[in-house]
């Protein structure tokens, strides 16, 4: 089954299968394959709305033209509605967040076929219940996401990385994050390492690497550390949370792992159990039976 | 259920007698909130000291089938903490422990009592701040900030309250206690705890918040550049923001704002003004000289006869003075007067704001407007008299600018809220199946509607049954208008 081409295409799948008893995996039983349109970009602006089946890799193909991007750098190239749906992120989640702090608004399609906006396009709005929020880390459960407003940001004129090997790296870490310093990224690669990006103007980089050297040591880099963490987090199969400033004793229960240290997220390479309270998880099933009270969404 | 004495009894009981109040006096204070046109008596108003005694009224309420309104301090712009007429209140006002400062986590945990700034205060000594500042951030609350998702005039860099917040403690319409998130980010599953803030109130009481801060940056500059006119300014907003250029605050002022602001606290902004722009930049300090450099050009480029530049905290607060006295300055140049808050495309404010003027004309009314410019947010004051009967034509103008603020592909409001001030307009940005959507996630959350009900949704009783105008919601035109 299909990619579908429209939202009303969307619609009429979701009610289609409804109606025969069938179940609907998004991603795999409908996806928005044929959906991949930029439908608005306006540079003055800095935001933009798409069809949720563009990859992050051609929607930042098209806004670089501009001098802009979507500040999202998950691993793989995955969709929008995927970075949305799996709540996914890469290195710069670190000053630019996750997507659910990058969606404006949402076109989403319920179960029902029904079609329902919520948000804005506008980066300043709190009209209205949040969906664009509630759907991220969803995983398809509770609607199709059909069309997505982000906010953007401009290209920085420079960047550089900084590498740092250490023994002590949730010193080096806690180092940086009390400084004043403001990175893009700030990675461990455990064991032993610490990456970080500086973006900005070519002097203000250049300054940032200099006082990050004189605080914590370390070489500066090409890029490649970062596709090395994207590719690692990409393989990982699961995730670990922690307190950011218990950094340190949660390395020391994990072999290898992709850490954002200001999230308190480590990507690790076993799987791992979500760890989300009863409470909570009877309270997401009581939100999912309302989206979808017949249960098409699988 | 109608509130009866054995009620009061039994939550003066949980409570604590004087921690229930029900005389009518006493019951006054809580008659309103910050949009005071708006007013309702409840039966009690309940002041609990822990989430357990939030949990004992909510408890109560739900099996008594009596609506609550949760309540900070009362400064909410949109009616958000109007009580219901003969349901409780729930005021969030003895919560004000602050419950631990982790700044190895740079995480902050605290009862949602405590005001905004005590946040800021309590960390400010090792260097860190709360970045979301509503202006009414001496008194209003972290819970109301939660309820509202605040923003403030520095939002536009830092991000607004649900960018803070990285844990909730929340009360469900049914008593039943739930923790989202905690002090790690991106916890597994929908985003209940984003799909919370800014939810007014609606979906339940945040009892405990646990927030974001965030280092104090090395420089902060402060520039203040005229303009001899409101096209000008509003031309290098635009200018500034497309050169990649990310202020802390981009904050801008007309003629008529900046001349009562001058009338009653002297800021002694440059003669000849038709409106003056604040930009406030912050980070590291070779990127804040390179870009308040770049500001100076733009402004220059786009017609600045005049650019100040405060470099110490004293100089800035100078240069802030007018800005932050724009509304009490309005009450002395106007017996009454409204505050819009709408929305824009930043691209669309020369246009909107020249609307704005347009409808001010018609309706013979002045308006003001002194707003948060780097992110489209418009404050337009409407003043008038009610005591000439100038109520109504004020209501109506500030509806228009509104409308006009949608038909540029904006928003119906920023930060003060829908409430109940703005519940029947939303149909006007949002269509019936958008509208009930937003219904099936408040009844996951509160079945029974008792969670501050008639706010935020627009209800028959509240609006009649006829809905509004609909406007093709923003998302909906852009996917559309690219099919033919």
């Amino acid at each position: 089954m299909p990619s579908v081409s429209s939202v009303e295409e969307a619609a009429e799948t979701l009610r289609a299968a409804g109606a025969a008893g069938r179940r609907v995996r998004i991603g795999d039983d409908l996806d928005a394959g044929g959906m991949q349109r930029i439908l608005e970009h306006e540079a003055g602006d800095l935001t933009c709305t798409v069809e949720s089946g563009i990859r992050v890799s051609s929607l930042n193909r098209a806004l670089a033209e501009h001098g802009q991007r979507l500040s999202l750098d998950p691993p793989g190239d995955p969709t929008i509605g995927a970075c949305l749906a799996a709540s996914l992120s890469g290195p710069l989640r670190h000053r630019f967040g996750a997507p659910r702090d990058l969606v404006l608004g949402v076109t989403l399609v319920l179960a029902d076929g029904t079609v329902a906006n919520a948000g804005g396009k506008v980066v300043k709005n709190v009209a209205g219940y949040d969906l664009g929020k509630l759907v991220c880390g969803s995983r398809g459960r509770l609607a199709f996401i059909a069309r997505v407003s982000l906010r953007l940001h401009p290209i920085p004129a420079a960047s550089g990385t900084l590498v740092v090997e250490s023994d002590d790296v949730a010193g080096a870490v806690a180092a940086l994050q009390r400084s004043q310093l403001a990175p893009s990224a700030l990675d461990v690669l455990h064991p032993g390492r610490v990456a970080v990006l500086f973006e900005g103007a070519k002097r203000a980089v250049a300054s940032q690497l200099a006082t990050a050297r004189e605080l914590v040591g370390g070489d500066e880099s090409g890029a490649g550390v970062w596709a090395e963490s994207r590719e690692r987090q990409g393989a990982a199969q699961g995730r670990v949370r922690f307190a950011p400033g218990e950094l340190d004793s949660a390395l020391a229960t994990l072999d290898e792992a992709v850490v954002r240290p200001a999230a308190g997220i480590a990507y690790v390479p076993r799987a791992t159990v979500d760890d989300v309270p009863a409470a909570v998880l009877a309270l997401q099933e009581r939100v999912r039976e309302r989206f979808d009270p017949q249960g098409v969404l699988a | 259920m109608t509130f009866s004495p054995t009620l009061a009894a039994e939550l003066r009981h949980l409570l604590g007698a004087d921690q229930v109040i029900t005389e009518p006096d006493e019951l006054r204070v809580y008659d309103c909130d910050g949009l005071t046109g708006w007013r309702a008596m409840p039966a009690a108003v309940v002041l609990p000291g822990t989430t357990e005694e939030v949990q004992a009224v909510v408890r109560v309420c739900a099996r008594e089938g009596t609506p609550f309104v949760a309540r900070g301090a009362g400064t909410g712009l949109s009616g958000g903490a109007l009580p219901v007429a003969d349901g409780i209140v729930v005021s969030l006002a003895r919560m004000r422990a602050i419950l631990e400062i982790d700044l190895d986590s740079q995480r902050i945990v605290v009862e949602s009592g405590v005001t905004n700034l005590d946040v800021t205060r309590a960390v400010s000594g090792d260097g860190f701040f709360y970045a979301p500042d509503p202006s009414s951030q001496q008194v209003c609350t972290i819970g109301g900030n939660v309820a509202e998702n605040s923003g403030g005039a520095h939002c536009l860099k830092n991000g607004f309250t649900v960018n803070h917040v990285t844990g909730l403690k929340v009360v469900l319409p049914d008593g039943e206690l739930v923790e989202l998130g905690g002090k790690a980010l991106d916890p597994d599953g929908p985003d209940l705890l984003g799909a919370f803030i800014g939810s007014e109130g609606t979906l339940g009481i945040a009892t405990e918040v646990t927030l974001r801060i965030v280092r104090k940056p090395e420089v902060v500059t402060t520039q203040l550049a005229a303009f001899r006119s409101i096209d000008d300014a509003g031309a290098a907003v635009s200018a500034i923001v497309s050169a990649g250029i990310l202020p802390a605050a981009i904050e801008m002022m007309d003629r008529l704002t900046i001349d009562a602001a001058e009338q009653a606290f002297h800021p002694g902004y440059p003669d000849g003004a038709e409106s003056v722009l604040l930009v406030e930049l912050d980070g590291v300090d070779v990127q804040v000289e390179e870009d308040a450099a770049a500001v100076d050009r733009i402004c220059r480029a786009c017609g600045a006869f005049e650019i100040r530049v405060a470099l110490d905290d004293a100089e800035r607060a100078l240069l802030w003075l007018g800005r932050k006295a724009a509304f009490p300055a309005m009450g002395r140049i106007s017996p009454d007067y409204y505050v819009q808050d709408g929305v824009v495309p930043r691209t669309k404010l020369p246009e909107v704001l020249h609307r704005i003027g347009e409808l001010s004309a018609e309706h013979g009314l002045r308006v003001g407007n002194v707003f948060h410019a780097g992110d489209g947010n418009l404050h337009p004051l409407v003043l008038y008299d009610a005591s000439k009967g100038e109520a109504e034509r004020a209501k109506e103008l500030a509806e228009e600018i509104l409308a006009a603020c949608l038909e540029a592909g904006g928003a119906l409001t920023g930060e003060h809220g829908i409430g109940v001030d703005k519940a029947c307009s939303m149909p006007k940005m949002f269509s019936e199946r958008d509208l009930a959507t937003f219904e099936r996630l408040r009844r996951a959350f509160d079945p029974d509607g008792l969670a501050n009900p008639g706010k935020v949704l627009p209800t028959p009783r509240l609006c009649g049954e006829v809905p509004g105008p609909y406007r093709m919601h923003p998302l909906e035109r852009i996917g559309v208008a690219e099919r033919f």
